[in-house]
């Protein structure tokens, strides 16, 4: 039987936040809050490996107080239990942090024989916190992985890099960090979200975790957020007739040169 | 003071990241580059590095080496780590990072001496916006490839090369690599781009993105969804954050809706253009034209008056 963790984070959802393009700040009071899309990957992976090896599932993540409501939703994804640790040193926690209290964390859940993590998170998409918590936990960690097996207790992991993939095998324990093409997050069924309100979440709170105060500290943090503002022409052609908007476009694509 | 490391597994980048480590190097400050099994490091020192630690193991993966290079590095304690940002520099630079309990900025596209340690700029929210983050020393920091010119090479410059045997973490074992095969031109280097989005209906579609781009002399792309998800194109010709950043003059996307994550791999598109058949897809708020209708119907019209454009003796007049 399989002992999955995965790891996940509670973000903004990017493609509601809007940039002033005078001011160049960040308009985020109309985005809502979203389990990373990749992470998404990571707790469906661990349902399907967990269906097919027989298993366990267990969601963990580390954020603010609105973090909360993620549960929820993870759970509805499949995993048996959740847990949380909740505090607002998530808001300026850089990677090393995070990786600390999960690393923490983790030890604290006990036995397990594989984590999964994202590639990374849709934030900040540091990459970061799979390959450090590998580290930490002293296991083998495996990055950029497109297909998960298991055969006589090793892992085998897929990894896709830019020019070729890698077929590689290490022992459990192990992390594994997987990118988005490895399957299709599930869209939780009524019957699912509903289940999941019935089960288990444990808060652990970050003062059990007997972090030493120097690993809660950041080494990275943010300066200034600006938006990032492209000056386009923003020249439309609409309407019934596509045969107009085409000449219309042809016509400006010549004036620009580029035809 | 500390030192300055540079390394890559791809030896071109190292070069690139020398040059970064010199124009961040004071006087007391060396730069030394990091080479594992490499065969060149007298052209390290020639590039600009004063020292090459050229280490030594039996494993080819360079993530195998991210204890023995925490190691080193927790005995000389360089100030600053600057890693190629490839896949594999990545996860190498964070699992160093972890041991030697490190900030790690990820794919800095600046980085500059502040106030005792270092002050970088990144890309958030999928490209929305650029952090500028401080970093406490020792710091490490990823490099995207290209992002400095290598110096030119000092013909005859000196410098020390240390010989480092590493013991490897050999756990994970690599049972077969397969390599890619290039298919078409590239990319990041055409001047025409018509990219495919999740508005084309099935594979066969294709033709009419294809033969749009004949008429422009341009290369076809895509986005992530089209390369990974459905598998349409090889993942070399998908446009975005983590996939290609292109330059073209003239960017035209087919039923591409605009994902931060992609638009922030066209930004430096000269001209761009969507078509789409939601008027509320984020890519009109990036591009300069757009047509708001249906690819299938759009896209073969716009060939045609191409081709009617390019073809001599048409032109009115």
């Amino acid at each position: 039987m399989l002992n999955i963790i995965v790891c996940y984070k509670w973000v903004l959802d990017e493609q509601d936040i809007k940039v002033n393009p005078e001011r160049l700040d960040l308009d985020t009071s109309r985005a809502k809050y979203k389990i990373s899309d990749y992470d998404k990957n990571a707790l469906e992976e661990a349902v399907l490996l967990a269906e097919k090896y027989g298993g366990k599932v267990s969601a963990l993540t580390f954020g603010p107080e609105g973090a909360k409501q993620s549960l929820k939703d993870a759970l509805s994804r499949g995993p048996e239990r959740a847990f949380i640790v909740k505090d607002n040193l998530a808001l300026t926690a850089d990677a090393f942090v995070t990786a600390n209290v999960l690393a923490a964390a983790i030890r604290r859940i006990g036995e397990y024989d594989l984590i999964l993590c994202g590639e990374g998170a849709a934030d900040t998409y540091a990459q970061q916190v799979g390959p450090r918590l590998a580290a930490l936990l002293g296991i083998p960690g495996i990055t950029f992985v497109n297909s998960i097996g298991l055969d006589s207790g090793q892992l085998l992991a897929t990894r896709k890099l830019k020019s070729c993939t890698q077929e590689t095998a290490a022992p459990l324990p192990a992390l594994v960090t997987v990118l988005p093409e490895i399957n299709q997050p599930r869209i939780p069924s009524l019957k699912q979200v509903l289940g999941a309100a019935k089960k288990p979440v444990t808060e652990i709170s970050l003062a059990s975790l007997e972090l030493a105060a120097e690993d809660l500290v950041p080494r990275v943090r943010l300066k200034a957020l600006k938006g990032y503002a492209m000056n386009r022409k923003h020249i439309i052609f609409g309407g019934a007739a596509p045969a107009e908007a085409v000449a219309k476009l042809v016509a400006s694509l010549g004036k620009e040169g580029v035809i | 003071m500390g030192a300055i490391w540079v390394y890559s597994e791809d030896i071109a980048i190292t070069r690139q990241l020398l040059a970064l480590g010199r124009s961040l190097a004071e006087k007391a400050r060396p730069v030394i580059a990091v080479a594992i099994n490499g065969s060149d490091a007298s052209g390290l020192i020639e590039s600009g590095a004063d020292k090459v630690l050229a280490i030594q193991g039996h494993n080819p993966q360079p993530e195998s080496y991210a204890d023995a290079i925490a190691d080193l590095a927790a005995k000389e304690a360089p100030d600053m780590i600057f890693v190629g940002a490839t896949l594999q520099g990545k996860d190498l630079a964070a699992k160093v990072a972890a041991r030697l309990k490190a900030g790690l900025v990820s794919e800095a596209i600046a980085v500059r001496l502040a106030d005792g340690g270092l002050e970088t700029e990144r890309l958030m929210y999928g490209g929305m916006a650029v952090a500028t983050e401080t970093v406490t020393l020792p710091a490490i920091v990823t490099i995207p490839p290209q992002a400095y010119e290598p110096l030119p090479p000092e013909a005859g410059k000196s410098g020390e090369v240390i010989a480092v045997n590493a013991a490897t973490d050999d756990r994970v074992t690599v049972k077969a690599v397969h390599t890619f095969q290039r298919e078409g031109g590239d990319i990041t280097a055409a001047d025409v781009i018509v990219c495919i989005g999740r508005g084309f209906a099935k594979r066969e579609d294709i033709k009419i993105a294809e033969e749009l781009a004949a008429a422009l002399n341009g290369e076809v792309g895509c986005t992530r969804g089209v390369a990974e998800d459905y598998h349409w194109l090889p993942d070399s010709r998908y446009i975005g954050l983590s996939g290609q950043k292109v330059k073209p003059s003239l960017y035209l996307s087919l039923g591409v809706s605009g994902q931060v994550q992609h638009v922030a791999g066209i930004r430096d598109a000269k001209l761009i253009v969507a078509v789409n058949t939601d008027e509320n897809a984020p890519i009109f708020a990036a591009a300069d034209y757009g047509i708001v209708g249906d690819l299938y119907e759009v896209a073969p019209l716009l060939t045609e008056a191409l081709q009617k454009a390019a073809a001599p003796g048409k032109i009115a007049g």
